[in-house]
Formats: C-alpha cells, sequence, structure tokens
C-alpha cells in the first residue's frame, strides 16, 4: 500500500478540508460535505484472472493508441505553410496549434480551412 | 525512499512523523518536527523536509511563507519526487491546475510508479478535461494495483467518456465478472449494474441494454429506475404490450407523474386528439385525485369538449381558490379559440356568482352555494388574463375590484404589480410589491419579488435594504449575497446600473455573476474521489456533462449579454477623463458663470471626498467586524482574486478583448440563440475581423434567416467589404465571394434593403432596422424612413407594434440616427405612443418620470 510514500492519502483532501471548515459555521450542509474528501481505505478485489484480463486490456488499447497515432501521422504528413497558418491566426483569432490542424484537416488548402471555419 | 539527500533513521523518523501530523491535520506538531530536523545544522537546508514545512504552513493558512518554504525545499532537492509533489499540491490549492499538473510530471519522473502521483494527476486530468491523459494514468493505476476496484472503476469510466464504448463495456464485464463470483450484492453493485447499462444505452445497442437490464433485475436494488428504463427501452424497441404494461404500473406507482402518461400514449400509438383525450378521461376515472389526466385533456381537446373540460376544472380550482390557476393554464392561450372559451366561462362565472353565488345559474336549484372567496379568485383569474391580452385597463379593473373585496390578499398586490410592469411601468410596479411585501415582512419570496421590481426601477439602494431583511447580519446584504451566488439579484443589478450608466459598477456585477459560474467548476473536484468510490457512476458522469455545459444556463447568457452590451458602449463612447471633461464644458462660458461652475465643483468635489473617507471607515469597521468574528479561523486557501474595482472595470483598454471572454462561452455552449451571433457581430465589426463578422453572420443566418437586427448587419458587412476590399488577403477575398453567393441575392445594399422592406411589410421590427439603413445609405432619404418607423397609423400598420420596439425607436429618433430636425415628427410619435400605451414611462412627459420614490415605512436602515 501506499502508506510510505511520503505524501500520503489524505494529502491532497485536506487542504480542501480546511476550506470547507469556515463554512462549516453557516452551512447545516457542510457536514455532509466534509465526508466527501474523507479519506477512505480502496476495497480490495481478488482474483487469479486478473493477471488475463489485464493483459487483454493492454493489447486492446495499444490497438487503439496504434490506429490514433496512424491518424496523427497522416495529418502530420500534409505539408502547410506557414503563412497561411499566420492568416488564420489572424483572421480568426484562434490558437496556433488549432490553425494549424484545422490547415492540416483541409489538405493544407486555407481557402477550405478559412471557410469550415467561419461555419 | 530516493532522496539526493537521505536522512539519517533519527531524523528519517522524525520526517515519517511529519507527514503522519499533516495527515492528521496536527499541523502545529508537524511544524514543531520539522523545526527539530531543520535545527540540526547539517540539515538545515534538507530539500524535503523544508517542502513539507511549507506545505503545513499553506494549511495553516500562511501562504505565502509557504510558496517560500517549498521553492527553497525545492531548489535543494531538484531530484526529489517529494518536493515537486509538494509543490504540485500548493499550486493546486491555489488551483493553478496547468502548473499543477507540470508538477506532478515532474515528480513522476523521479517516481514514476507512486500511486499517490498518479492518482493526484488523475484527479487534475479529469477536472481539465484531458481525457486521453486521464485514460493514459487510469491505465497506469490499473497496471500498479490491479486488484483495487476504484483502478478497474476509474479506467472504464476513462473510456466512457472518450465514447469507447466497446473497451468501457469490456473492462465493466471483467470487473463485474469478478464482483458476481463474490456473491456481493450490495447497493453499490447495484448502481455499477446500471452504470453499464447507462453505457449500453449509449453505445446505441438498445436490445443488449434490454437484455442486461432484463438479466440482472433481481440484483439492481433501485426498483423504479430500474422499471422506467425497462418501459423506455421498450418503447423505444417498438414493444408495444410489454411497454404500455411497464407504464401501467408506473402510472399505478405514481399517478403524478405527468411523462408517464406521455410515454403511454406513445406506447398505445395514440395520434388523434379524441382518442388522447378520451385516455385521460378513462385514467381520470380511475385516479380521481391525480391530476394529469385532468390538466393534459386540456391540451388536445377542442370546442364542446374543451369547455365542459375547462369548465369543470376551472370551477374546481375557484372554489377551492387555487392561486396559479392562470399559470397553470396560460400554456392554453397559444389557442385563440380556447382563450375566447375561457374568457366567456370566467366571464359567465361573474355574472352568476354576483347573482346566485354559483358558477352557473342554471343549477340554482341544487347543491351548496360557492364560498364568498370563489368570486374573488375569478377577479383574480379576470386580471391575469386581460393583462396577458396587454388589456391594461381592463385588467387593472379587475384587480382593482379584487383588492376592494379583500384588502388583504398579498398575490392580489403582486399581480397588480406584475401588470403595471407589463404597461411599462416599473415605479408604480415596485409601489404594488412594496406594498406587498409589506404585508407579510417574513415571506421571503414577496420579500425578493419585490426587491426585483426595486431593480427594475433602479432603485438599487432600496432593493439592498429590502434584501438585507434576509441575509445574514453584520456582512452588508450586497456581500452577503455574493457570498450566497444569488445570480438573479446581481444581473438584476448589473442591468439596472446599465440603465443608469454607471458601467463600472454594472460590470463589477457582471464579472461577479461570471465567478460564480467558475467557483461551480470548482467545486466539481471533490465529487472526483467521491463518485468513484461510493459508486454513484451515473451521477457523476451527469455531473460531468452538465459542469461541460455550464455556462450555457440561462444566468449566465444574461449576466454576460449585459457585460458585452457595456463593453460595446465603452468601445464606442470610452469613459473620458473626468477633468478632460471639465475642460471641455467650461469653453463657451462667460467668466461670471465660469467662476460659479468652478464653485459648485469644488464643492461637489469636496462632498464626494468626505463620502468617499465615509465609506472608507466604513469598510474598514467592516472588514475588522468581519475578522473577529472569524478569529481563530483560517483564512485558508481559497486563492484571492483581484478586487473588482468598478471604476477601473469601466476604463479597460481593451473593452473588446474583454466582451470576447464573455461572448466565447456563448458561442460553444448558446449556439441556438441569435443574440450570441449578433453581438458577436457587433464585436468583430468593432474589431474589423472581416471573416469573423461573416462567421457571425452566418450562423445568425442558420438560427433564423428573417430576424430584423441580421438585416442590418448583413447591410454593414456588405459596405466594409466594399469599402477594404483592396486590403484582404486573396485567400480571404475568395472565401467572401463564394460565401456571400450562397447567402444573398445581391451585393446592392440598396437593392438588399428594398427586398428586404418590401418581404416584411407588416413588421415594425424590420422597419425600423430598414428604415435606418435607408437613411445611413442615403440621408436625402430621410423622410421617407421617417414616415416608415413613424406613421400616424403606426398600430394598423404594423402587427407587432409594443413597448419595446416603440421605445427603441424613440431611442434612435433621440440620438440621431435619423438625422437631425426630427423634433416634430418626434412629439407626434410620442404622443401617439402615449395614446397607444398610458401607463408607460418612457412616453410620458420628463417631468412625471423623474418622481422621486417616497421613503416608505419599510425601508430600514442598514445596521452597519
Amino acid at each position: 500500500m501506499a502508506d510510505d510514500d511520503p505524501v500520503n492519502g489524505t494529502s491532497d483532501e485536506n487542504s480542501e478540508k480546511s476550506q470547507q471548515k469556515k463554512q462549516a459555521k453557516y452551512d447545516s450542509g457542510a457536514a455532509d460535505l466534509e465526508k466527501v474528501t474523507d479519506y477512505a481505505e480502496e476495497k480490495e478485489i481478488s482474483n487469479q484472472n486478473v493477471a488475463n484480463a489485464i493483459s487483454a486490456i493492454g493489447d486492446r488499447r495499444n490497438q487503439a493508441a496504434l490506429e490514433k497515432q496512424a491518424r496523427e501521422k497522416e495529418l502530420l504528413k500534409v505539408s502547410i505553410r506557414k503563412e497561411d497558418v499566420d492568416l488564420i491566426v489572424k483572421e480568426m483569432e484562434i490558437s496556433r496549434p488549432k490553425a494549424e490542424r484545422t490547415l492540416r484537416e483541409n489538405h493544407g488548402n486555407v481557402v477550405n480551412a478559412l471557410t469550415s471555419l467561419t461555419n | 525512499m530516493p532522496s539526493s539527500n537521505p536522512l539519517p533513521p533519527k531524523e528519517n523518523a522524525l520526517f515519517k512523523r511529519i507527514l503522519k501530523s499533516y495527515e492528521h491535520k496536527q499541523y502545529k506538531n508537524g511544524l514543531k518536527f520539522a523545526k527539530q530536523i531543520l535545527s540540526n545544522p547539517k540539515y538545515q537546508e534538507h530539500g524535503e523536509t523544508l517542502a513539507m514545512k511549507g506545505l503545513t504552513l499553506n494549511c495553516l493558512g500562511r501562504k505565502e511563507e509557504a510558496y517560500e518554504y517549498v521553492r527553497r525545499g525545492l531548489r535543494n532537492d531538484l531530484k526529489s519526487h517529494v518536493c515537486w509533489h509538494v509543490y504540485g499540491l500548493l499550486q493546486r490549492s491555489d488551483k493553478k491546475y496547468d502548473e499543477a499538473i507540470k508538477c506532478y510530471r515532474n515528480a513522476l519522473k523521479w517516481d514514476k510508479d507512486n500511486i499517490q502521483i498518479l492518482r493526484d494527476l488523475s484527479l487534475l486530468q479529469i477536472q481539465m478535461r484531458d481525457l486521453e491523459g486521464y485514460r493514459d494514468t487510469r491505465y497506469q493505476l490499473l497496471m500498479l494495483r490491479p486488484t483495487q476496484r476504484a483502478s478497474w472503476i476509474g479506467y472504464a469510466v476513462s473510456f466512457h467518456l472518450l465514447e469507447d464504448y466497446k473497451n468501457a463495456l469490456s473492462i465493466l464485464d471483467t470487473f463485474l465478472d469478478q464482483q458476481q463470483r463474490l456473491n456481493n450484492f450490495d447497493y453499490e453493485h447495484s448502481e455499477l449494474l446500471l452504470y453499464q447499462n447507462m453505457v449500453i444505452q449509449e453505445s446505441g445497442d438498445l436490445k443488449q441494454a434490454l437484455k442486461h437490464l432484463e438479466t440482472f433485475s433481481d440484483q439492481i436494488v433501485d426498483k423504479l429506475t430500474l422499471k422506467e428504463n425497462l418501459a423506455d427501452l421498450n418503447l423505444k424497441l417498438e414493444n408495444w404490450e410489454r411497454s404500455e404494461q411497464l407504464y401501467e404500473e408506473l402510472i399505478q406507482r405514481n399517478p403524478e407523474n405527468t411523462i408517464y402518461y406521455e410515454k403511454m400514449i406513445e406506447a398505445k400509438r395514440l395520434t388523434k386528439d379524441s382518442d388522447i383525450v378520451e385516455f385521460y378521461s378513462n385514467y381520470d376515472i380511475k385516479f380521481p385525485r391525480a391530476m394529469p389526466p385532468k390538466r393534459l385533456s386540456l391540451n388536445y381537446a377542442s370546442g364542446d369538449q374543451f369547455k365542459a373540460l375547462v369548465d369543470k376544472y376551472m370551477q374546481k380550482a375557484l372554489s377551492k381558490g387555487v392561486p396559479p390557476l392562470f399559470v397553470d393554464l396560460r400554456s392554453l392561450y397559444r389557442d385563440q379559440q380556447k382563450v375566447q372559451i375561457i374568457q366567456d366561462l370566467a366571464l359567465g362565472y361573474l355574472t352568476s356568482l354576483n347573482k346566485v353565488n354559483k358558477f352557473s345559474e342554471t343549477e340554482t336549484s341544487n347543491g351548496p352555494k360557492e364560498p364568498a372567496s370563489a368570486i374573488l379568485w375569478v377577479y383574480y383569474y379576470l386580471a391575469q388574463h386581460f393583462d396577458y391580452l396587454n388589456q391594461t385597463e381592463k385588467a387593472l379593473e379587475y384587480i382593482e375590484t379584487a383588492i376592494h373585496h379583500t384588502p388583504t390578499l398579498i398575490e392580489l398586490f403582486v399581480t397588480k404589480g406584475r401588470i403595471n410592469k407589463h404597461a411599462g411601468d416599473p415605479i408604480e410596479a415596485y409601489r404594488c410589491l412594496d406594498e406587498a411585501q409589506a404585508m407579510d415582512t417574513a415571506d421571503r419570496y414577496i420579500n425578493s419579488k419585490c426587491a426585483k421590481y426595486m431593480l427594475r426601477a433602479n432603485l438599487i439602494k432600496e432593493a439592498e435594504d429590502t434584501c438585507a431583511k434576509f441575509t445574514r447580519e453584520g456582512v452588508s446584504a450586497m456581500e452577503n449575497l455574493n457570498e450566497m451566488q444569488c445570480m438573479w439579484f446581481q444581473t438584476e443589478c448589473a442591468l439596472a446600473y446599465q440603465r443608469l450608466g454607471k458601467f463600472g459598477e454594472a460590470l463589477k456585477k457582471c464579472h461577479e455573476v461570471d465567478r460564480h459560474f467558475s467557483e461551480i467548476i470548482e467545486d466539481q473536484f471533490d465529487f472526483h474521489t467521491y463518485c468513484m468510490r461510493k459508486m454513484t457512476l451515473r451521477s457523476y458522469v451527469g455531473l460531468l456533462r452538465l459542469e461541460d455545459v455550464l455556462r450555457g444556463h440561462p444566468f449566465y447568457f444574461k449576466a454576460a449579454k449585459c457585460a458585452i452590451e457595456v463593453y460595446l458602449h465603452l468601445f464606442d463612447s470610452p469613459l473620458k477623463n473626468e477633468n478632460a471633461e471639465q475642460e471641455m464644458n467650461t469653453e463657451n462660458l462667460a467668466p461670471s458663470e465660469l467662476k460659479k461652475l468652478r464653485n459648485k465643483q469644488r464643492k461637489a468635489k469636496k462632498k464626494a471626498e468626505q463620502e468617499s473617507a465615509q465609506a472608507r471607515e466604513a469598510q474598514v469597521k467592516r472588514d475588522q467586524h468581519h475578522k473577529s468574528r472569524q478569529q481563530g479561523d483560517v483564512e485558508a486557501d481559497a486563492p484571492q482574486l483581484d478586487e473588482l474595482i468598478p471604476d477601473k472595470l469601466a476604463r479597460v483598454d481593451d473593452p473588446l478583448d474583454n466582451a470576447i471572454k464573455f461572448l466565447q462561452p456563448l458561442q460553444t455552449l448558446a449556439r441556438d440563440q441569435i443574440d450570441t451571433h449578433l453581438m458577436a457581430f457587433e464585436v468583430y465589426y468593432r474589431k474589423r475581423k472581416i471573416l469573423l463578422m461573416l462567421q457571425s453572420i452566418k450562423r445568425a443566418h442558420q438560427v433564423d434567416a428573417s430576424h430584423p437586427k441580421l438585416h442590418s448587419c448583413f447591410i454593414r458587412f456588405l459596405q466594409e467589404v466594399k469599402e477594404n476590399q483592396h486590403t484582404f488577403d486573396p485567400s480571404v477575398s475568395q472565401v467572401i465571394t463564394s460565401e456571400m453567393k450562397s447567402l444573398l441575392t445581391t451585393k446592392d445594399p440598396k437593392v438588399l434593403n428594398k427586398e428586404f422592406l418590401d418581404r416584411h411589410k407588416r413588421s415594425l421590427r424590420a422597419a425600423l432596422e430598414g428604415g435606418l439603413v435607408m437613411y445611413k445609405l442615403d440621408e436625402k432619404s430621410q423622410k421617407d424612413a421617417l414616415n416608415l418607423v413613424t406613421p400616424s397609423n403606426i398600430e394598423v400598420k404594423y402587427q407587432d407594434v409594443d413597448i419595446e420596439i416603440c421605445t427603441e425607436i424613440l431611442k434612435c429618433l433621440r440620438n440621431g440616427l435619423f438625422g437631425t430636425n426630427v423634433q416634430s415628427q418626434m412629439d407626434s410619435f410620442v404622443a401617439h405612443c402615449r395614446k397607444l400605451f398610458p401607463h408607460a414611462e418612457a412616453f410620458k412627459p420628463p417631468r412625471e418620470v423623474t418622481v422621486q420614490p417616497q421613503t416608505n415605512h419599510v425601508i430600514e436602515s442598514d445596521s452597519n
């Protein structure tokens, strides 16, 4: 268990608690709210098959991650011009990453990218 | 424990005691132990101890020292995960979530499998909706602690939120598989099953969802939710009979739930109105005490059948004295025929009650007489009825009769106030409410209503004093209402300030409302751990989804709209420097007058100074009072937000960018409101962002293509394009050209304006926009434009004449939007409006408008 960890179980909840304490005077519901941040021991489950299940999940997850990576890669392959990104950022007042992404999604066509952003 | 500077056993034991003390909130002890380590010259710069000391200090409210110690600790031990973790916790308690995430990531660099840090990180990720990051962290947690329940649940939820239902379900399946073997069926297990069902339903596989529910029905203890879900799924899968049977059982269980009846009708596939009326009348016999069958049938009945039903319904309510009868029936008023029937009936009751004390003269022989109050409720109903139909005089007549009959009924005064409000007289309206409020000062509803009406009459101080009767003592009402997140009050306050031209004050109120929304979003933090532990996952996911669209709430919309309007106004006419303003006025004054003026100014200045000094003193007193109340209490870790200073707010350098901050949430969350896009246009028009103007127009066009205000946007857009085309980037021009083709038939503003006016001949709102454009495009057309918006037969020519639009026209005339030399036209327009709306304040001669509100016996002086 995490007991020897320097910053343990309740650490993050404590700061919240002291904050709620000062409200306790006025709120009758504060007692219930207090419980929200109480530390409770995690319930354990025991099973021998956990390992098998875990490995299956790990594999699937990797599959999903791979697919996503491939998609991102495909997008990254699209070449875009810096001036186009600048124009989009200036005209539409959006962040650079978003401008770049929209441009890539539109295969680098700045007119289409701008049009889609006006929708 | 990896650390670049390990402590010897004795000190290490002390360090562990610091941690223990921190966990048990014995902060003083923690500081003591820290001191013991740090007083040893060998370890006085020990990083982890310094960091922990800082964290402990933070819990005692000594924030500045806390930062100092934690930073010093970190500098002394940059490779310690403890120091980074502590720094993250500190940032987190300060709500700097992005910074905190960075700290946690650094901590994980030095200890990548630290469960506690991973947990803290996952909480921040879900709070910030970094869903993919959340999923990855939950994956690591599952790998590290596969025997813990929360590991599985958290991982499943992460997939659910990413709408990856397949993975979410397979993880839940695996997990439940193990649970079932334990035969441990409790409430939490039941909730988990219902959550699983929710995920299946959202994945779209309703058949599977139904099968799942049926399989586990005996393990689900929330029987009502189970049955409602079963009934709904069967309905969606078109298992009509089964669904009907289930809804029948649900109605048996609770015959007051209107949804059950509506779903039942769907299951029975009743579409003809007459069938539906019959359906309801059957249930009326079955459940004689239930309201829905009686009320809902009125929606579908018509003609004589409606008359018979509504007659019975109204008689019962009037005889019993049900105040909200009108509110209950109001939704029927969409149908003109029904309005007539109701009116005839109510007037008939009046005649018969006056004659024979019964609702009908024909049944004089049998049955007991109606109570004396029946006629009062009929008056009350008719007053509201005629008010709704905008027949102010009749409405007032009935309410006066009612008040004469029973001068002590509070509802009557509220209604009288409302009639006056609708008639455009906020002062008289507030007086009525004040009277109502004085009749029962312990009634908080009336108290709030009265305050609201006072704000509508721009009486802010009075409203605050009224509210003070219910707010906590010792704090000013304004402060207390802010603390309690009383948004309706703050928004109405902002609007009143806006009307009074106190723009800084208005902005302050709007920002306060905005902060409430931020706070509500902050408040979800606790639920990430709580809900996961209590297994209330359906509610948890519901909460997350609610928080995602929180600023789509009408309360936010209203406050944001006010803020944006104020910022636009401040951009158009910035507040002048006070001194400069005075200089300007003095230019064409005779020396003697100038001297007088100077004297006056000096006096005013002195007075203002005195007042502000007094205010400061009061503030100091209040603060002291406040502190003494809270003595001993830690002014804990709530981050101190910048104080909102009205004058500063009103003199911002970039009003438009500030407006955009309020606008952005609306653009994503209130896209279906045309006002969002019209305001966006106004902002971007002033920023000269042509494509964003186009964006606003396109979106507005989608919501309501024929909205009058949109027309003016189109015209201004066309002009902007025409004037500045040469400066556009070629790609931008291309976008504009192709988009305009699909939106507009012509590029000539004059033609466009004519087409628009021809299309909306009966709308005064359209005429106003068209007229303004007409004058702007060609000043020679002033006369035509004026005749368009202020014809002598205005109420005949247009079908949407009301106080609102006439006030707007008057404002345009006054502001010279139709040019100068319009005085005579304006005078006759105002005279005509006064005839149409005799109560409306906007058209009364100015002398009458500025009547000072009487000081009232109910207003008590503030206790401060």
